[in-house]
């Protein structure tokens, strides 16, 4: 785990140029360039406002329906775009792997970060929608960095997990897009856990995710704070996750230059 | 010479590699396989217990067939491979040419790639940042720095590349084969770029099959055959024995094909 802090901070100007490159790559030789990475979610957000606002609405507090959304969105597309890139991480680098020696974490580790910065920069027209349609401002938008903390150590160790697994069975990345769509339908970002009976409740909650999600819907939407279970279980599972996703990729990681 | 001189040391590498001959690919062969037969490999011993040192400021040339294991060596000693069993020892810092232009990036600038070059070698953007100007002027691609390196011609890519692995000032620097591609003034330019390594003190392992570069510039060689060090001693008798090794080959006629590819490369 000392490693983990130590190689991301020995790195850290690697992990900056990857990820950089990485964003310039994605956005290059497109009129809109970097608005993409603002624009995909918006439009998203567009239509399935329009869905569940108007064709079948779904009864929410105070009825700003785009601002719920919006905050459990941005964080899910940040970890599942953080996923469906790093996944193919060390394969895709396998060119560079098998011609310099390098520590290999750098490259799952780049991708979470130049979705980080896409996620911050989405923040941006999430203030302004906000403001637009005369929702308050929380002062708990101050919290953010608290769930967002424990979603990217959730991430990185998730991503880890995914970018060994691919490394040996290229099925894997296909399995994770499944895996991904059903997650945006069984956590709850387009419908509220409070639309279901309390027996049931427990059911979500064994999905990770949503300890996360809870902790940016309720600063965002509803200026308020999770409660301290809520927390304390959203930073046991990214440890969880971290430990585990990094104990294997540092179990594998010499071996990754015969397979790529 | 004393042993504090010794910058490499490589003590008993082998390197396996198995070669698995149906290797399940996917989780559906995976399946497949479960139910037949267990996947069938067979381990390959691309270096065999090899054992040598290099001195501070030697040139040590390596020369050998085709699948000798030569660049297999190499990787192992730049740290790419973790060897099976043995060890690698190294005091200093290593830049290795396995290939040119391994860490660039062709929708990224020259300038971009400079950059990402160094970092990927384990080098801060300060120190890059420093070298910059250098590494351009003796790449000699003057305002091409600043356009995406896959609107370079193949010649002003390999300047680049190896302008940043060169110019980085490295202790040890590994070469594969790479001097053979490029014109003839740019590989005169490496060759006096090498000198002045050497002249500098530095240590350079090299790969080759151009022999007159093995006498011409290296102090001591190794004579790899089928993953095994078989000799070791100065240029002239490696490449005499060399030319032995491979020689008899050229008049078999059932290995006709290795006639053309060795051949040339002499």
């Amino acid at each position: 785990m000392l490693e983990l802090v130590r190689d991301t901070y020995r790195y850290r100007e690697l992990i900056w140029a990857l990820a950089l490159k990485e964003l310039k790559i994605r956005y290059k030789r497109s009129v809109l360039g970097f608005l993409w990475a603002l624009l995909n979610p918006m439009l998203l957000m567009l239509v399935l406002t329009l869905v569940f606002s108007t064709v079948m609405p779904i009864k929410i507090p105070q009825g700003h329906y785009a601002i719920f959304l919006l905050s459990v969105l941005l964080p899910y597309t940040f970890f599942s775009q953080s996923l469906t890139y790093a996944v193919e991480s060390i394969v895709g680098n396998g060119d560079l792997i098998k011609k310099v020696s390098v520590a290999k974490l750098v490259f799952p580790v780049a991708a979470v970060v130049s979705n980080m910065i896409n996620f911050l920069l989405s923040l941006i027209p999430l203030a302004l929608i906000t403001i637009a349609m005369g929702h308050p401002f929380h002062w708990t938008w101050i919290y953010l960095p608290v769930p967002l903390l424990a979603l990217t150590i959730f991430t990185l160790g998730a991503t880890f997990l995914f970018a060994v697994a691919n490394v040996y069975y290229r099925d894997v990345a296909h399995i994770l897009q499944i895996l991904l769509q059903i997650l945006f339908y069984v956590t709850p970002i387009i419908y509220s856990l409070d639309q279901f009976p309390r027996r049931y409740q427990w059911i979500f909650k064994l999905n990770p995710l949503i300890y996360f999600m809870n902790g940016f819907r309720l600063s965002v939407y509803y200026g308020l704070l999770p409660a301290a279970p809520s927390i304390i279980a959203s930073f046991v599972c990214a440890f969880i996750a971290l430990v585990f996703g990094f104990w294997i990729f540092r179990k594998h990681q010499e071996e990754f230059v015969f397979f790529v | 010479m004393l042993d504090s001189n010794i910058v490499v040391s490589v003590e008993n590498v082998t390197q396996r590699f198995r070669v698995i001959h149906e290797r399940p690919d996917s989780v559906r062969e995976l399946f497949a396989k479960f139910f037949r037969k267990p996947v069938r490999y067979s381990d390959f011993e691309a270096v065999s217990n090899v054992s040598f040192s290099v001195r501070s400021g030697e040139m040590i040339g390596i020369v050998g067939r085709n699948g000798s294991g030569k660049s297999t060596l190499l990787k192992v000693i730049a740290g790419i491979y973790k060897p099976t069993t043995g060890r690698v020892n190294v005091h200093g810092t290593i830049a290795p040419l396995i290939e040119l232009g391994a860490g660039m990036h062709s929708e990224l600038t020259g300038r971009e790639n400079i950059l990402l070059n160094g970092l990927l070698m384990g080098y801060s953007k300060q120190q890059m940042l420093k070298r910059e100007s250098k590494i351009v002027e003796f790449a000699e691609i003057g305002d091409f720095i600043d356009v995406p390196v896959k609107q370079y011609s193949s010649g002003m890519f390999m300047r680049l590349a190896f302008s940043v692995a060169t110019e980085v000032d490295p202790d040890i620097l590994i070469i594969d084969e790479i001097l053979a591609v490029g014109d003839m003034s740019f590989q005169q330019k490496c060759f006096e770029r090498l000198r002045e390594f050497r002249r500098a003190g530095k240590t350079i392992i090299f790969v080759t099959h151009v022999m007159s570069q093995v006498t011409e510039n290296c102090d001591r060689t190794i004579l790899l055959e089928k993953g095994r060090l078989i000799l070791e001693a100065v240029p002239e008798k490696v490449v005499e024995v060399y030319t032995g090794l491979v020689c008899p080959e050229v008049r078999a006629p059932d290995e006709r094909a290795d006639v053309v590819t060795v051949g040339s490369e002499l």
